[in-house]
């Protein structure tokens, strides 16, 4: 318990730390934040006004305590190329994100499970060539171009699909899937091997001799045990699928927290572009933790 | 059976070797053979493969597919390779230290390597281009940062369970100098773990490169990369489609290889990495 507890505390110190040093660089940064708001034929006396007018010459410990603590107000700024208010555009984008992304999450437990479970059963038959070559491919293929080949076959060619945009449920399918897909290949691969490991050790051996039917050990004990580790392990697929947003997002026109994280920096808009890597930062860092935890409560054997 | 014989029978190390050997010519000669990646013809512009001088057709810009591609081989290879190479080395050194130093020294570069492992290489990525702008450096830098921590976390374990065996103590005991120890009793049962995993992060960082080139935070243009001109020729799919799949299939067969050649080297290296591989890229 008290390494589990240190390790929440400790989790939340480098929190603040990465977040500071993240809004430090995005202040440090060459880059013209004027440029996104003001006009070309602006002045440098211009230039330099407005950046005395939002805050930017003061010290940067200074002004990340502000932010900190116009965030905990909810007072997240506005965009500089749009003024639209951050707060509002937030709500939007993060529910957007979390749709696709429950999605993305319910495809790599939900696919990914029962065909490593079935590729470890008929272990080394065609099928299990067939599904272990598939999920070697679909670690290799990246997710843009995989968004480009099943928008051509759904979308394009079968029409079943819309090729981007947000609506009902049709929307989400594409997306989803491009998301999921190295999440499903890899955990996958992490069953079929579980299973496997499990299924030549010593209690195995024992449930047989007892007389338990193949099927009970193997849906009731091998299972159990193999997909423990699996499950408790989600926090780390939370990363990854953040990580993969950021693309996917941005492919399909899916207007979450990957597109307008990606859309600032390309438009240098620094409100945006710090509150959004700011709030991932915090998304996948709990992530993390849930994942270390929970696979520390999973493992008695980590446990102390 | 000696080492070699038996990766020739190794059918995963052989496939990923003639495939990734394919690319690698492409991009060594292609950029000799096929010209000048810049050079452009406003009004050539979407011929198709094959057209005479054009051996895989011209973008929307009349510029030559195949010289664009080979060269976007180069990029991809030299960002994914040598900065995980760097990586590899300073991962190990990191990884050596703290497994073997222990302490309050081994305490605060875990916690710090814990916690960047945990970030998807192209969040770090992008939050990199967020401050330093787009370009070829961010992802470089990401690459650099994310495979150094995510090596030297798996060297550490290793150093720990290997300074506890026996020969170790031994050799302590024996009154053996720190140097000599870590040099001829840990670092060569730590090296093939450090191989393996660093193909896994070559693939990582082939399609990191190529997925921030595809939304325009990677390489600039004129620089061709092969992410890009997926991105490019997106736009074109009904009209010649080549122009996205050439560079496309291209980026699918250097990480197919790469991982190829990973799975292979495992197998053949050491059979008990498996788990602890499959634990590592996990991620």
């Amino acid at each position: 318990m008290i390494s589990i507890v240190k390790r929440v505390l400790l989790t939340f110190l480098l929190l603040l730390l990465s977040s500071l040093a993240v809004f430090a660089a995005i202040r440090l940064s060459g880059g013209d934040v004027t440029a996104a708001r003001l006009p070309a034929s602006a002045t440098a006396q211009d230039r330099a006004a407005f950046r005395e007018q939002i805050g930017l010459n003061k010290p940067i410990l200074t002004q990340y305590v502000d932010y900190l603590g116009k965030v905990v107000k909810g007072d997240l700024g506005n965009s500089l190329t749009n003024n639209a208010k951050i707060s509002t555009l937030a709500v939007d984008k993060i529910k957007n994100s979390l749709i696709l992304g429950g999605a993305a999450i319910v495809l790599v437990f939900g696919i990914g499970i029962p065909l490593g479970m079935l590729a470890a059963f008929r272990r080394n038959s065609w099928l299990d060539t067939s599904i272990s070559s598939a999920s070697v491919a679909g670690m290799a293929i990246p997710n843009f171009w995989l968004a480009l080949l099943v928008v051509w076959l759904f979308s394009s060619t079968l029409g079943w699909f819309p090729s981007a945009g947000q609506g009902g449920i049709k929307y989400l399918v594409l997306p989803s899937i491009v998301l999921a897909a190295e999440g499903i290949a890899l955990t996958v691969r992490m069953t079929r091997s579980a299973m496997l490991e499990n299924l030549g050790q010593d209690f195995v051996r024992t449930l047989r001799a007892s007389g338990l039917s193949e099927s009970r050990i193997y849906f009731k004990h091998v299972l159990r045990n193999s997909l423990l580790p699996i499950i408790s392990l989600a926090g780390l697929r939370v990363g990854q699928i953040v990580g993969y947003a950021l693309v996917v997002e941005t492919i399909f026109g899916w207007p979450g927290v990957g597109q307008i994280l990606v859309n600032g920096v390309l438009r240098r808009d620094y409100p945006i572009v710090q509150f959004f890597s700011l709030l991932l930062v915090v998304v996948v860092t709990l992530g993390n933790l849930a994942a270390s935890v929970g696979y520390t409560l999973a493992n008695p054997r980590l446990r102390k | 059976m000696n080492v070699f014989q038996r990766a020739l029978k190794n059918k995963q190390l052989v496939a990923g070797s003639i495939l990734g050997a394919l690319v690698l010519l492409l991009g060594i000669f292609g950029p000799l053979v096929f010209g000048d990646y810049a050079k452009q013809d406003l009004l050539m512009g979407h011929k198709p493969v094959g057209t005479p001088g054009f051996f895989f057709g011209t973008d929307a810009l009349g510029r030559d597919l195949a010289a664009r591609a080979t060269f976007g081989i180069r990029i991809s290879l030299l960002v994914a390779v040598s900065v995980t190479a760097i990586a590899v080395v300073m991962g190990t050194l990191i990884g050596l230290i703290a497994g073997y130093v222990k302490g309050t020294l081994d305490t605060v570069i875990s916690w710090v390597v814990d916690f960047v492992w945990g970030f998807p290489l192209i969040l770090v990525a992008v939050l990199a281009a967020a401050s330093i702008g787009s370009g070829l450096l961010p992802v470089i830098l990401a690459v650099g940062l994310v495979n150094t921590v995510a090596i030297a976390r798996v060297v550490r374990g290793e150093v720990l369970g290997i300074s506890e065996r026996e020969y170790v103590v031994a050799a302590k005991a024996g009154g053996y100098s720190v140097g000599r120890i870590v040099l001829r009793h840990i670092v060569p049962n730590v090296i093939p773990v450090a191989l393996v995993l660093s193909s896994y992060y070559v693939a990582v960082a082939i399609i990191a490169e190529a997925s921030l080139s595809f939304v325009g935070l990677g390489a600039q243009p004129p620089l061709p990369s092969l992410g890009q001109m997926v991105s490019e020729g997106r736009n074109f799919l009904r009209l010649n489609h080549w122009e996205a799949t050439i560079p496309g299939v291209i980026i699918f067969a250097m990480v197919l290889s790469v991982s190829l050649i990973g799975d292979g080297l495992r197998d053949l290296l050491d059979p008990r990495l498996r788990t602890a591989v499959e634990r590592a890229s996990a991620k």
